[in-house]
């Protein structure tokens, strides 16, 4: 092909972006995690498997729970959004359901730190309404913390996805589905939700990689222990500068997602067959 | 007319500000096949939305028998929709999609499997079970949704547009089948339509719809036959269309003469007209054209034209003329081609003829001309109107 060369340049700058932030900064990550003193060995796995086991368990955990809580809500939300019959509240909805995905994870955690601190407006707001007495009142600053800051950052992004695309699905299919009968709950989840199946499993795929990469949140949130693995990194390398242990929790992170993307792959592939 | 077993009473839509519907008043006896017909915003799908109950109405009330029905959810009203996009869910089989609306009746799975491979035969889906609607052709989906409404059993059926989107070629057939299936079933049948023909072959009544009211109903033979007023003509297929003067005379309509036609009188044959501009419609295939012949007069009754052929094309059967009546330009079917250019002189039988008040604004007739005119035109000139 007599115009390769010019094809070659025009991608030139795409692929030395490619080449130089991304494949050399993880090709040294993985180098760097089998690094022990002089030669190269899994040292730094077994450190990290003896450190961090609980860490790495308690991330899994709360992100595939706040993945689940996400969801729910997302489709809850979407749900409603599409087949909600007061036109008032589905605008309503409408207009605020997005507000979280503007405002950052860093500033989500602050946020949260205040409202659900023992004596944040959380608990003040329970003693006022009689439900918990101000002995009984507890911080919600651990997990539990972590979670609703997830699920309220990543609901909105996923509803998002999925509302537009319930909203550019046949409209007489759920209308057939009324006329013959079935109520607004079936509606939804057997004939809405299976039509928009891949696009709430990408949401959520997504949200799951971007909630394994937040530090801000439980560094804010959940100062104690066990923690996400983020935090881990980062005390490794901001405490003892001790990059190998760092670089071998980061490929335990990257394993998680990749069994995450595995899903996802295998199912796009099975959906192009 | 049986007692009405579907009745819908001065029934008014709006959409905002918007009247859609304005005071539809139609009964529809049991087991009848009633097309709506009209053209694309005239509410005919916004009626039949509202008969299903997915459209409230601002007034007036549906009855089904003696039971009001008007405030009802759409499944409360024992009736089936079949949409224009067939609406099958795509993640369900072929039996699923049948057999849901027995399944949220809560019927037995055995009893809906039965229903199911029953309402497969009468649609010839047989073997078809198990494929989902995207492996389907067009006139296959749209049989999976004919068979989704009638596995229940409804008692009325509405249709809405159920064949736009097949081939001609499977269109034509489909008619068939569906009125077919409808006779044999004896289910009251309600079907939106713009094709008047499918109308005309499928129906047994007709009910036009314009601008939201019913312009005429009637069976097929009466509403293309007498045509109330010259929006319906139109719509069954009299394009034709000339303003004239003239007025009632008695037992007959006086046409008086003008630029491009003689004066004529043709029998009343019922219609009322008040006198003064007259607009006169006419099919293509209802005139004759012959060739002005040097001083030959005129022979048999019925409105005579004279005009100019500008083009003759065919598109099978007949040869379609273009013709120039002064300023308005008509088209005549004839059974053999007369050549562009010619002088022509174009009859319309009586009956054929359809006059109707015209509608205020319409621009005068032609005044018969002091320029020369052919000599024919000019005997007609001289008859006394």
């Amino acid at each position: 092909m007599s115009n390769r060369p010019l094809s070659l340049i025009l991608v030139a700058p795409a692929l030395c972006v490619i080449l130089l932030l991304f494949v050399v900064p993880l090709a040294a990550s993985v180098i760097g995690a089998f690094e022990v003193g002089d030669g190269f060995g899994l040292g730094n796995f077994v450190k990290a498997s003896e450190l961090y086991t609980q860490d790495a368990i308690f991330t899994v955990v709360i992100v595939s729970l706040s993945t689940a809580l996400i969801g729910i809500f997302s489709v809850a939300i979407a749900g409603y959004l599409t087949l909600g019959e007061n036109p008032r509240t589905v605008a309503i909805l409408r207009w605020l359901y997005r507000w979280p995905m503007f405002i950052p994870f860093i500033v989500t955690g602050q946020v949260l730190r205040t409202f659900l601190a023992k004596n944040g407006l959380f608990n003040n707001v329970l003693i006022s309404l009689g439900a918990v007495t101000p002995l009984e009142a507890e911080s919600y600053l651990d997990w539990r913390g972590i979670v609703i800051a997830f699920v309220w950052k990543q609901t909105p992004f996923v509803t998002l996805l999925l509302a537009g695309a319930m909203a550019s699905l046949d409209r007489s299919t759920m209308e057939a589905a009324r006329n013959l009968g079935a109520s607004r709950l079936r509606i939804l989840f057997e004939i809405v939700v299976p039509q928009v199946a891949t696009t709430l499993l990408v949401g959520l795929i997504l949200s799951f990689v971007t909630m394994m990469s937040v530090l801000s949140v439980p560094l804010m949130i959940n100062a104690q222990s066990p923690t996400m693995l983020t935090t881990d990194i980062a005390f490794r390398i901001n405490a003892y500068g001790d990059y190998g242990v760092a670089n071998a929790l980061g490929l335990v992170s990257l394993a998680i997602t990749s069994v995450v993307a595995w899903i996802y792959l295998r199912h796009g592939v099975r959906k192009s067959l | 007319m049986p007692q009405p077993f579907l009745q819908i009473d001065t029934i008014s839509v709006s959409y905002g500000k918007n009247r859609v519907l304005d005071g539809i008043d139609l009964d529809i006896a049991k087991g009848e096949f009633i097309a709506l017909l009209g053209s694309s915003g005239c509410g005919k799908t916004t009626l039949l939305r509202t008969i299903a109950g997915f459209a409230m109405p601002v007034s007036g009330a549906i009855r089904i028998g003696s039971r009001n029905v008007t405030t009802l959810p759409p499944d409360k009203r024992g009736m089936a929709l079949v949409f224009q996009s067939y609406a099958l869910w795509p993640h369900m089989t072929v039996a699923q999609n049948i057999g849901y609306g027995l399944k949220l009746r809560r019927v037995p799975a055995r009893d809906i499997a039965i229903t199911v491979a029953e309402t497969e035969r009468l649609l010839g889906l047989t073997g078809l079970s198990h494929r989902k609607p995207a492996e389907l052709s067009g006139g296959q989906r749209q049989r999976v949704a004919l068979g989704r409404a009638l596995a229940i059993n409804p008692e009325i059926l509405l249709l809405d547009e159920p064949m736009s989107n097949l081939d001609a070629r499977i269109r034509l057939q489909v008619r068939h089948e569906i009125r077919a299936l409808q006779q044999k079933l004896g289910i009251t049948t309600v079907h939106v339509t713009h094709d008047r023909e499918e109308a005309m072959v499928m129906a047994d009544r007709i009910v036009i719809l314009n601008a939201g009211r019913i312009a005429q109903e009637g069976r097929p033979e009466t509403v293309y036959n007498h045509p109330q007023t010259g929006f319906v003509a139109a719509f069954m297929g009299a394009e034709n269309r000339l303003i004239l003067s003239g007025g009632e005379d008695g037992d007959v309509i006086a046409i008086a003469a003008g630029a491009s036609n003689a004066a004529c009188r043709v029998p009343r044959l019922g219609r009322v007209l008040s006198g003064g501009q007259i607009e006169a419609r006419f099919r293509a295939e209802a005139a004759t054209i012959a060739e002005m012949s040097p001083g030959g007069a005129h022979q048999g009754e019925g409105l005579v034209l004279s005009g100019d052929v500008v083009d003759v094309s065919y598109p099978g059967g007949l040869w379609r003329h273009t013709v120039r009546i002064g300023t308005e330009m008509i088209q005549v079917d004839a059974p053999r081609a007369v050549p562009p250019g010619t002088a022509v002189r174009i009859t319309i039988a009586p009956d054929h003829l359809f006059l109707f008040d015209a509608p205020a604004g319409s621009p005068p007739p032609a005044q018969p001309h002091p320029v020369p005119v052919p000599d024919e035109a000019r005997v007609l000139e001289a008859s006394p109107f």
